[in-house]
């Protein structure tokens, strides 16, 4: 019969120092289910997580002629672009609201700050009203009331031989 | 049903005494049944749980496990046929769903059995849980078959969420806008979760494929796993029967139990396919992300917490989207270690009885108040579908 602490079958005394033929196995088995979990899930998770490491650069777009808006009022225009979507390049169309006074624009983002919704302009009320959770803003975009933590998102605008390019994320 | 269960530990006694030749020859060729059942064993199992002891008391209210496991079974039955007609891409997702809803035979039904069945799964889940919560059937030795319960509900709720995108119209890519955004709200890591989540800034392709694959493969194999844990322990611990014992012996699962179970799956079942054929689920406009003009919701049973999100004043929206939906999961997963009292009946646990009594009374106020303020569906009415979808498949 066999003392040692570690193994039913060997016939050496557990001296403490030895590690036993049973446990080193065991001790391998462990590691080599770790490098196998490794080799699978590491990869796996690298390559879900890339979308992570994308960065983002940004670029004009031709939105409008400036002729097309009147002076002091707001209106909402809708631009084509050619964007990378995942696999596949596709045309995608945004909105956007312009405010032009004088020869100054203000192009306004219609996503909501609060959770993304798009925001719709009332001119009666001369306000930006969310339709999802109530949140309102002002001409300027920045928050009358509701749960919108910040104001609308401006994209930078500039104006080249009648044209207005607004500057977006790419 | 009185027979000799055979297993591979123990074979049957043919040796003595001598046999008659036919019985020889019966013993040479085993019948069909005979031959399995040595090989799988599967009668004894069979057996075994048609004999699970009912404690007296049990009765309809234990229906509830049966129906939601036929139910989820019919919903993977559905969702497979409608996976084999489904595209997941921008181009093609909306496409291949009108496809399937106006021209494939059946079509219309199939996703009809399918959406409705996501709806009738959440409420007999509620009132699954809410059964065992009433009972107090989650106390010792139960913790964990009460854990793992929650577990497949969240699971249930994550096929809700992903599966709404799929068909990629207005309302689905909407309610994924606004639904992913809530992961934005999360203290310092929101942003890199939204992205993890979307696949990128914007909900696109690549969220479709990962909603998609999380949707067909991820999710149902969490389902798989944790049902079977879950029905291990029913059949392991036994059925927990009413709050306090009633007098009687226990009976045999089957007939009475498995019989009113039968009965709750034909009227569960009933119910779905009535819902199916009379109530065909609409399809909106295909989804564009440059509409203003379109008022996204989310589920009826994800208007709770979208109604909460409307009374947090401003800087406060992580109360509603993280802190008040993860101490009521977190309450639910530990609820059988929060209720310290020994006792199941209702009255010695008032405490835990009244908290989780409001807690359902606020969710249910909040759900109906989002109800009621739900402007009524854009469009063309639920049967019909809008003729500019027919024209865009032919």
């Amino acid at each position: 019969m066999c003392e040692c602490k570690n193994c039913n079958n060997c016939d050496k005394k557990d001296d403490g120092l030895t590690i036993s033929r049973r446990k080193a196995m065991a001790w391998s088995i462990g590691v080599i289910n770790l490098a196998v979990f490794g080799a699978v899930f590491g990869p796996v998770l690298g390559f879900l997580g890339s979308p992570l490491r994308a960065r983002s650069k940004k670029e004009w777009v031709s939105v409008c002629g400036l002729d097309d808006l009147e002076p002091g009022k707001t209106k909402e225009v809708t631009y084509v672009v050619r964007v990378k979507d995942g696999y596949t390049m596709a045309d995608h169309r945004y909105a956007l609201y312009l405010k032009r006074d004088g020869d100054e624009v203000v192009a306004i983002d219609p996503a909501c700050t609060h959770l993304g919704c798009k925001v719709q302009y009332q001119e009666k009320q001369a306000r930006y009203l969310c339709p999802c959770h109530g949140g309102v803003f002002d001409t300027e975009g920045n928050v009358v009331s509701g749960p919108p933590p910040k104001a609308l998102i401006r994209h930078a605008v500039e104006v080249r031989d009648g044209q207005v390019f607004v500057q977006r994320n790419a | 049903m009185a027979r000799e269960v055979i297993t591979p530990e123990k074979p049957a006694e043919i040796t003595h005494p001598p046999m008659e030749p036919t019985e020889e020859l019966r013993v040479e060729r085993p019948s069909l049944r005979d031959w399995t059942d040595l090989r799988l064993g599967w009668w004894g199992f069979v057996r075994k749980n048609l004999d699970e002891p009912m404690p007296p008391g049990v009765g309809w209210w234990q229906t509830l496990g049966n129906l939601l496991l036929t139910l989820l079974l019919f919903q993977f039955v559905t969702g497979f046929a409608l996976a084999m007609f489904y595209a997941p891409s921008p181009q093609s997702a909306y496409e291949s769903v009108v496809h399937i809803t106006t021209l494939v035979p059946l079509g219309s039904f199939v996703r009809g059995l399918h959406v409705w069945g996501s709806t009738l799964i959440v409420v007999v889940t509620v009132l699954h849980i809410l059964r065992v919560f009433f009972w107090g059937s989650y106390k010792k030795p139960r913790e964990l078959t009460w854990l793992v319960g929650v577990l497949i509900f969240n699971v249930i709720l994550g096929f809700s969420f992903t599966g709404y995108l799929l068909p990629w119209d207005q309302k689905a890519y909407w309610a994924t806008v606004v639904g992913t955004r809530i992961a934005a709200t999360v203290p310092f890591v929101g942003h890199d979760l939204l992205v993890l989540i979307r696949g990128g800034e914007e909900v696109g392709a690549l969220t479709l494929t990962r909603f998609y694959a999380i949707h067909v493969m991820l999710l149902p194999a969490a389902l798989m796993g944790l049902t079977a844990l879950h029905l291990y322990l029913v059949r392991r611990l036994h059925i927990a029967g009413p709050v306090l014992p009633q007098k009687g012996k226990p009976v045999p699962f089957f007939p009475v139990q498995l019989f009113r179970d039968a009965v709750v799956v034909l009227v569960g079942l009933g119910l779905l396919v009535y819902m199916a054929a009379a109530f065909p689920p609409a399809i909106e406009a295909m989804a564009d992300p440059a509409g203003t003009d379109f008022s996204p919701r989310p589920e009826w049973y994800f208007l709770g917490l979208y109604e909460l999100l409307k009374i947090m004043p401003q800087g406060y929206e992580v109360v509603a989207t993280v802190v008040v939906p993860g101490l009521v999961s977190l309450g639910m997963l530990f609820l059988p270690w929060l209720d310290r009292s020994p006792s199941r009946h209702p009255a010695m646990r008032a405490s835990i009885i009244v908290a989780g009594t409001a807690v359902c009374l606020l969710i249910g106020l909040m759900t109906l108040k989002g109800i009621l303020e739900t402007p009524p569906p854009h469009g063309e009415s639920h049967s019909e579908p809008a003729p500019t979808h027919a024209m865009r498949v032919e």
